[in-house]
């Protein structure tokens, strides 16, 4: 809800109370003030009747005593200390032939020695007859109000809080990697200067640690790479000494770590890099062209794998991408499939306790399953990736996340689909992975447009009816 | 063959030294831009390996030095810094190739060889070993008479092996070199055994001599003198 409208709302329930308060009062106080003014009229009615009533003679006809009654009354029988009072009430009118409201008005007067009480009435509206107007007149007032209420919140907010509107603005197109300091606009309203100026502080913060970040960043991978290549030399010169099988092993072992702590700071010097945006399209690539040259590096290994390789290219199929980036963006998409495909047969026996498939020593075994299945199709739409392979150990989205792996067994590091989200993220690409039935489908859409999920349901639809005619026979 | 090594770090220089002394080529050394100057005007060197960080300088502006003085020579570009910028500057400049650390040495001792074959042999572009000989241009491979037939993979592990002949070569330096950085996805070991196996079988089917053989626990290294 916005700013205005709340404002609006409180303004228009307090007025709502205090109308209604008012009203009450109003009411109250016009019923009381027509009373006391009858009351005067009519003590000074009383007062004229006393004086005819102590000067003496017939006043019978006279029209002062058409509604009041004059009646000599015993000394006791006068109320101590009260010389006049007054009811009201219904009563009938008989000049009109209704029942109206009337005010009675009593006086007591000692005239030549003899009480005499005097008693006049009228009839006068009824407060309920009142009651009407004072309704009628406080709607067309919280009419009025709440009109003026409306306007002057649309006026009033719009110059008091032009120049908070102008700092989200600023804030809004705010880049961590922007060179300049952010620069709001000047105000006058100490609250939204204070704001200011606590926005400047903190986002000058936040791209000095940016800066800082980054530059460290830089230093750690550069630094890092000649120590580890030290290390890598002298393994691989200490590999070629006179040593024992057990030295064999550790060295291995210390190979296969420093492999891995190559391999995630190149990668993640890449993540950098690319957060950095040091990798703009400035043309487009062709993508057909790439996929089938990355799908050719890729054949021995297909083949090693026994894998069976579908493919739908759609020809001349361009778009905004950095050459080294599109390379990289297909080859963790396909290399991933490869690495992870695994036959239907080999992790469904999994679950009935059939021996392990994964885990053998390269030495022996023949690492290679028969029966996967790979489908890459590519259209102007997107790119869409489908292999077999075991479920995932966690949900599928996560495993866009940095060293988040389906199978915590296996001894990749879990970074590459990070990259390929990030320059999907950078290129404006959307991207979506599912799990269904012994396939991974990862698709990317080309076009903020086209919704990844939708080219999965569209592009692995031969694929699915392949699952329904049954599996191709393990060569 | 003689190297110069331009590179201020001491001891990644030493590796490098250490490594190539052993196939015979002589090193010399060097760990600034100025000292490198002075030595390549007082001797020839057949390969140049270029750090690009060098504490009096970039690398790179020796390379307008060594491309105007020094045509001959090989340059092999050796940086830190996996920027593609860097890359490409290196290459346009002048440089022959360009290698990222950490680097295996049998890889920067392959990289070597390559540019060294591209210029120095005149147009021939065979590589050979006893009855195994490897053209490069037309990536063939002959066993005696027989031609092999091999998938590019394997003529580039063969190369690989050959150039590097009688040294264990670990399996994590034939994945970075068949697949190149971004091997994550795919360093994984099964392939290199896969390639090994069938290059072995092939030649062997060939009537060649099985000079590959496995290293416990570290990797394979191509034997010049078979032990039967």
């Amino acid at each position: 809800m916005k700013l205005t409208t709340k404002f609006t709302l409180w303004y228009f329930g307090i007025m709502l109370v205090v109308l209604l308060i008012g009203g009450y009062i109003v009411y109250y106080e016009i019923q009381d003030k027509i009373s006391r003014v009858e009351v005067v009229r009519h003590q000074r009615l009383n007062d004229l009747i006393a004086e005819q009533v102590r000067i003496g003679g017939d006043y019978s006809n006279h029209p002062t005593r058409k509604r009041a009654t004059v009646a000599p009354i015993p000394a006791d029988s006068v109320p101590k200390g009260v010389s006049t009072y007054y009811t009201r009430g219904i009563d009938w009118n008989p000049e009109f032939q209704t029942n109206e409201y009337r005010l009675l008005v009593t006086n007591f007067y000692l005239i030549k020695g003899q009480w005499y009480r005097i008693t006049t009435y009228s009839f006068i509206p009824s407060f309920y007859q009142l009651l009407p107007g004072v309704v009628d007149s406080f709607k067309w007032i919280l009419l009025l109000l709440l009109i003026l209420v409306i306007v002057s919140a649309g006026l009033i907010s719009k110059y008091i809080l032009a120049p908070f509107k102008r700092t989200l603005r600023v804030i809004q197109s705010f880049d961590l990697k922007q060179k300049g300091a952010m620069r709001l606009p000047v105000t006058r309203t100490s609250e939204f200067l204070e704001l200011n100026q606590f926005l400047e502080k903190m986002t000058d913060k936040a791209r000095e640690d940016y800066q800082s970040l980054k530059e460290f960043t830089e230093n750690a991978s550069h630094e890092l790479q000649t120590p580890t290549a030290i290390i890598r030399g002298k393994l691989d010169l200490l590999m070629e000494s006179d040593i024992r099988d057990e030295q064999a092993i550790l060295i291995a072992e210390t190979q296969n770590a420093l492999e891995r702590l190559s391999r995630i700071h190149s990668s993640l010097t890449l993540l950098t890099k690319l957060e950095n945006h040091e990798y703009e399209a400035d043309t487009t690539v062709c993508i057909s062209q790439l996929t089938r040259e990355t799908l050719n590096s890729f054949e021995e290994l297909i083949q090693l794998k026994s894998l069976t390789l579908t493919t739908t290219i759609t020809e001349k199929v361009n778009v905004p991408l950095h050459p080294s980036l599109a390379d990289l963006l297909l080859t963790n998409l396909i290399g991933n499939a490869i690495r992870h495909n695994e036959a239907p047969a080999a992790f469904e026996g999994d679950a009935k306790g059939v021996s392990e498939v994964e885990g053998q020593d390269w030495e022996k075994g023949e690492p290679g399953f028969s029966g996967g299945l790979i489908q890459v199709s590519l259209t102007r739409e997107g790119l869409v990736v489908v292999n077999t392979g075991r479920q995932p150990q966690v949900p599928t989205i996560e495993l866009f996340e940095r060293f988040k792996k389906g199978n915590s067994g296996s001894d990749s590091i879990g970074i590459g689909l990070a990259i390929v989200r990030q320059i999907c993220d950078l290129s404006h690409f959307t991207i979506d992975y599912q799990y269904h039935a012994g396939f991974h489908c990862l698709a990317v859409g080309f076009s903020p447009r086209v919704v990844a999920s939708k080219l999965l349901q569209n592009l692995s639809l031969p694929l699915q009816d392949r699952i329904k005619s049954g599996w191709p026979k393990a060569n | 063959m003689k190297v110069l090594i331009i590179e201020d770090n001491q001891e990644l220089a030493r590796n490098i030294r250490d490594f190539l002394a052993r196939e015979g080529y002589i090193c010399e050394s060097c760990d600034t831009l100025e000292a490198a100057k002075e030595k390549l005007g007082l001797f020839q060197y057949d390969c140049i390996l270029l750090d690009i960080g060098l504490p009096d300088g970039n690398g790179i502006s020796l390379l307008n030095l060594i491309r105007s003085e020094y045509k001959d020579s090989n340059v092999l570009i050796i940086s830190a810094k996996n920027s593609l910028d860097d890359k490409i500057i290196g290459l346009e400049k002048g440089a022959d190739d360009y290698i990222t650390k950490p680097f295996h040495l049998a890889e920067l001792h392959a990289r070597i060889r390559a540019v060294y074959r591209r210029k120095n042999l005149g147009g021939t572009s065979i590589v050979a070993f006893n009855e195994i000989s490897l053209n490069t241009d037309t990536f063939e491979v002959h066993v005696g008479d027989h031609l092999l037939d091999t998938t590019p993979k394997e003529f580039d592990l063969l190369l690989y092996f050959i150039v590097n002949k009688n040294r264990v070569l670990s399996r994590q330096a034939i994945a970075a070199h068949l697949w190149g950085d971004y091997t994550d996805n795919l360093a994984n070991f099964d392939f290199v055994y896969q390639h090994v196996k069938n290059l072995r079988r092939k030649i062997s089917a060939a009537g060649g001599v099985d000079y590959i053989s496995t290293v416990y626990g570290l990797g394979y290294k191509f034997n010049s003198h078979k032990p039967e």
